[in-house]
C-alpha cells in the first residue's frame, strides 16, 4: 500500500482570442479495490462554473461552458490516493462485460495484427490472467515504445504495423490480442510517478473481477498507479474534450506528477 | 374496387394537387455531385385504400411490435438479459454499429426509445402483409400524406362525402401528445438541421400542425444540467422535449461527432441527467439492423410472451450453419442483404450474379457470415397508378407510423410510395418514386 499525491496540469494556449468554448475533463480517479481516492481539488481558469457527472462507463467528469474571452485555457486537478489496497482492480459489473469483449474503434485488429496473433496462439496457456501476461511479454519483446511516431487517432493495426508506439499503443494491441481469446479486456487511463504523462494499460477480466497489466512496462498494475477512468479505447477515456469558436493555433502542455508521500508526514488525506 | 377509384371525382384534379404540393414547397432535397438539388415528389390521386378490418389487423401487429422493439432497446442498454439468455448472440449487438456504448445506463423519460417508428411492409400476392424494416431513428414521411389529404378535400370535398374514411389530420395530435408525455417541463421543440435537409419541408410543416417551436442547433443551449431556447430578446427558456430531426452522431459534439456544426454541446449530458427528453432517444439503430430483423419475432415471443401478428419476410441468417446451409442450396431464390448498407444499396438477387461473381460473393459470405443476411424475394401486389392518362400498375409499399405515449399509437393513415420505374422492386424517394395518400376505411 502507498500513500500518493498527483498533479494533473493541462494547459492550452491560443494563437487569437477564444469567445467561447465547451469542455469535458475526465480526470478524476476512479474509486476501486485497489484504490482510495482522498480530497481532490480542481482549479480551472478561466475560472467558470461546471457541472459534475458520470459517463456510460462511470467514469466521472466535469463539463461545462466558458463564454470569458481568452487566449489561455488550463485545469489542474490535485488530489491523495492510497493505492495497492487489492490486487483486484474491481467487481466485474455482469451486465457490461459483454461491451468489453468484442473489437471496437482503436483496438480492432485486421490482417497484420490478427498474423502475430496466430503466431502466439498456440504457445498461449490456459487461465485468461497468465495469456495476458504472456501477451504482454511478448509485445514487450517485439514492439519498440518509441514517443512521436503515432498520434490519439492510431489503431491498434496500424501501430504494430509500425512496430513502434506508446502506452496507448501497447494498450490497444494487446486489448486487440486479447479480444480474438474472446477474453473481455479493456483500455484504462491514469497516472504513475515519472511519467510527466499520463499513462494508459489494461484490465482483464477473470473470475469476478478485473485486474491491471500495463503492458508498456509489461508489469502487473502496482501499488503506485493511480487509476481515472475506464473505456473500450482511448476514445472512450479522452482526459479532455473541447469545442471552441476562434483561437487560431493552439499549442497544449501537459504536466503530471505523481509522488509518493512518505509515512512521516501526517497532512495527507 | 376498380369500378369506386375509376369513378372518383378526384382523379380529375390530380394536376392541381401537384401544383398544390409544388406552390406549399412539398419536396425533397437530394444532394448529388455535391450539387443540392431539390425535388418535388410526385403525387398519384388514386389512393391506397386499406379496409377497416385489414386495418385493425395491421394495428395490432403494429403495436406489438413497437412494444417488443422499446423493450428490446432498453434490455440492451440496460441488463441485456436478452443475450444472456441466448435468445440473440452477442455478435449481433455489440459489433454492429447501430450499438452505441454511451447509452448504457442512461434511462429516457418514463423508458421510451422508439418515440416515432416507420414501419415498412409490403403486401404480397399470396394477401399477406409483410414487414420489410423497421425504421427507429428519424423516420420521415408522415407530413407527405397529411397534406395530400388536405389538398385533395380542397379540390374534391365529395370524394370525400361519398367515401367513409378515417381522417388522417390528427397525425399532429398524436404527435403532440407523444410529445408532452415525455416532457420534462418547458418548451417542445423540433430540431431541423436546417432548410437543406432532405425533410425540411417535413420538419416546418409538422412544427407548424403541433404548435411546437422549429429551431436549430445555435437556438438552443445548456446551461448548469438545463437546456434552453434563446429567444429573440436573448432570454433562455427553459426546453423539456426535442424531436430531434438530426441524427445521433450530429446530435452533441461533446458526445458524439465532435466536427458536428448542427447539435448541440452537452445536450447529452443533460439527457443522461433526465432532465430532457430526446425523440427518438439516442441508440436506437441497434434494434433496426438488418441483422436484428431477423431477430423481431423471437423478441414478441421473449418480451411479450404472445406469437407475432405481422410477419417478416422469410429470412436466413448464415451465421448459423443451419441457415448458411440453405443459403448456398437456394442461392438463386434469395435476395442478400449487406447488413451495414441502408437506403437499396448493399442489396444482391442471387439469379442475377454472373457465375465468377457468385463464386465471389459465396467466398465473401463464407468468410464473413455475420455481414449478410438472405431473404426470400417476395412477390408483392401492384398498385394502380395514373401516368400521361393510363393506368399502369406498379411496385409500391407502406411506411406505416406508430407513435409511443402513455401507450402505442397507431396513425390511421400511412406514406404509400411507389416505383415509377416498372422493373424497379426499390420505392425509396430518393431514387425517383412517388407517392400515394393512404386511406383505411373508417367501416
Amino acid at each position: 500500500m502507498k500513500k500518493l499525491t498527483f498533479d494533473y496540469y493541462m494547459q492550452i494556449d491560443y494563437s487569437e482570442v477564444v469567445s467561447s468554448c465547451h469542455f469535458t475533463i475526465k480526470c478524476l480517479p476512479k474509486e476501486t479495490l485497489r484504490q482510495r481516492v482522498g480530497k481532490v481539488t480542481i482549479k480551472l481558469s478561466p475560472d467558470v462554473s461546471y457541472n459534475a457527472g458520470t459517463d456510460s462507463f462511470g467514469n466521472g467528469q466535469i463539463y461545462g461552458w466558458d463564454d470569458v474571452d481568452h487566449t489561455t485555457f488550463s485545469f489542474r486537478i490535485t488530489g491523495d490516493v492510497c493505492a495497492g489496497l487489492d490486487r483486484r482492480e474491481e467487481k466485474i459489473d455482469e451486465d457490461m462485460l459483454a461491451v468489453f469483449r468484442h473489437p471496437h474503434g482503436l483496438n480492432r485488429a485486421e490482417e497484420a495484427l490478427s498474423a502475430y496473433y496466430e503466431k502466439l496462439a498456440g504457445s498461449l496457456p490456459a487461465d485468461a490472467y497468465e495469456k495476458a501476461l504472456f501477451l504482454s511479454h511478448s509485445l514487450h519483446e517485439d514492439f519498440v515504445y518509441e514517443k512521436g511516431c503515432t498520434d490519439v487517432g492510431t489503431t491498434a493495426e496500424e501501430a504494430w504495423k509500425l512496430g513502434h508506439g506508446v502506452c496507448q499503443d501497447y494498450a490497444h494491441i494487446l486489448i486487440a490480442l486479447l479480444h480474438m481469446e474472446k477474453i473481455p479486456a479493456r483500455y484504462v487511463t491514469g497516472m504513475i510517478p515519472g511519467e510527466g504523462a499520463s499513462h494508459a494499460w489494461v484490465e482483464i477480466a477473470k473470475d469476478g473481477f478485473w485486474y491491471g497489466i500495463d503492458p508498456t512496462n509489461d508489469i502487473p498494475v502496482g501499488d503506485n498507479y493511480i487509476k481515472i477512468g475506464e473505456g473500450r479505447d482511448a476514445a472512450d477515456c479522452l482526459i479532455n474534450r473541447g469545442i471552441m469558436h476562434g483561437g487560431g493555433n493552439q499549442e497544449q502542455i501537459v504536466r503530471v506528477s505523481v509522488v509518493e508521500v512518505s509515512d512521516g508526514i501526517t497532512d495527507v488525506g | 374496387m376498380e369500378e369506386r377509384i375509376q369513378r372518383l371525382d378526384l382523379l380529375q384534379h390530380t394536376d392541381t394537387v401537384n401544383e398544390l404540393l409544388a406552390r406549399y414547397g412539398v419536396k425533397f432535397g437530394i444532394y448529388k455531385n455535391n450539387v443540392f438539388k431539390e425535388q418535388l415528389f410526385p403525387f398519384d390521386a388514386i389512393p391506397r385504400i386499406i379496409e377497416h378490418e385489414e386495418f385493425l389487423f395491421l394495428e395490432r401487429g403494429l403495436k406489438q411490435r413497437v412494444m417488443a422493439l422499446n423493450l428490446f432497446i432498453k434490455d440492451i442498454y440496460s441488463k441485456k438479459q436478452i443475450v444472456k439468455d441466448g435468445i440473440v448472440p452477442e455478435d449481433f449487438i455489440f459489433a454492429s454499429s447501430g450499438y452505441m456504448a454511451e447509452c448504457e445506463n442512461a434511462l429516457p423519460p418514463k423508458g421510451i426509445y422508439c418515440h416515432i417508428s416507420g414501419i415498412d411492409l409490403v403486401k404480397g400476392k399470396d394477401g399477406n402483409w409483410y414487414i420489410l424494416e423497421d425504421n427507429l431513428r428519424v423516420p420521415s414521411g408522415a407530413s407527405y400524406p397529411m397534406i395530400a389529404r388536405e389538398l385533395c378535400r380542397r379540390s374534391s370535398p365529395d370524394t370525400f362525402h361519398d367515401n367513409h374514411l378515417e381522417d388522417n389530420r390528427n397525425y399532429a395530435d398524436l404527435l403532440r401528445r407523444t410529445m408532452d408525455y415525455v416532457n420534462t417541463g418547458g418548451h417542445t421543440v423540433i430540431l431541423t438541421p436546417g432548410r437543406y435537409n432532405a425533410a425540411y419541408f417535413e420538419h416546418s410543416y409538422l412544427a407548424e400542425k403541433t404548435g411546437a417551436h422549429l429551431v436549430n442547433g445555435s437556438e438552443l443551449r445548456v446551461k448548469n444540467d438545463r437546456l434552453y431556447y434563446v429567444s429573440m430578446d436573448g432570454s433562455l427558456e427553459p426546453v423539456g422535449a426535442v424531436y430531434r430531426r438530426i441524427s445521433d452522431d450530429y446530435l452533441d459534439p461533446m458526445n458524439f461527432r465532435a466536427d458536428s456544426l448542427i447539435g448541440i454541446p452537452h445536450i447529452y449530458d443533460v439527457f443522461r441527467k433526465g432532465n430532457v427528453a430526446l425523440l427518438n432517444a439516442p441508440g436506437n439503430g441497434v434494434a433496426d439492423d438488418k441483422g436484428i430483423y431477423y431477430f423481431v419475432p423471437k423478441m414478441i415471443r421473449y418480451y411479450l410472451d404472445e406469437e407475432p401478428i405481422l410477419s417478416n419476410a422469410p429470412t436466413y441468417l448464415p451465421f448459423y450453419e443451419e441457415d448458411m446451409q440453405y443459403v448456398l442450396e437456394h442461392f438463386d431464390d434469395l435476395v442478400l442483404k449487406d447488413v451495414a448498407e441502408a437506403g437499396g444499396y448493399g442489396v444482391a438477387f442471387g439469379n442475377t450474379m454472373t457465375k465468377d461473381r457468385k463464386e465471389e460473393f459465396i467466398a465473401l459470405l463464407k468468410k464473413e457470415p455475420r455481414r449478410f443476411i438472405a431473404q426470400e424475394v417476395i412477390d408483392f401486389q401492384d398498385l394502380d397508378i395514373v401516368e400521361a392518362g393510363s393506368v399502369i400498375p406498379r411496385k409500391a409499399d407502406l411506411r406505416a407510423f406508430v407513435l409511443m405515449a402513455e401507450e402505442p399509437l397507431v396513425w390511421k393513415s400511412g406514406l404509400t410510395r411507389f416505383s415509377r420505374n416498372p422493373d424497379s422492386f426499390i420505392v425509396n424517394s430518393s431514387q425517383g418514386g412517388g407517392f400515394k395518400d393512404t386511406w383505411v376505411l373508417s367501416q
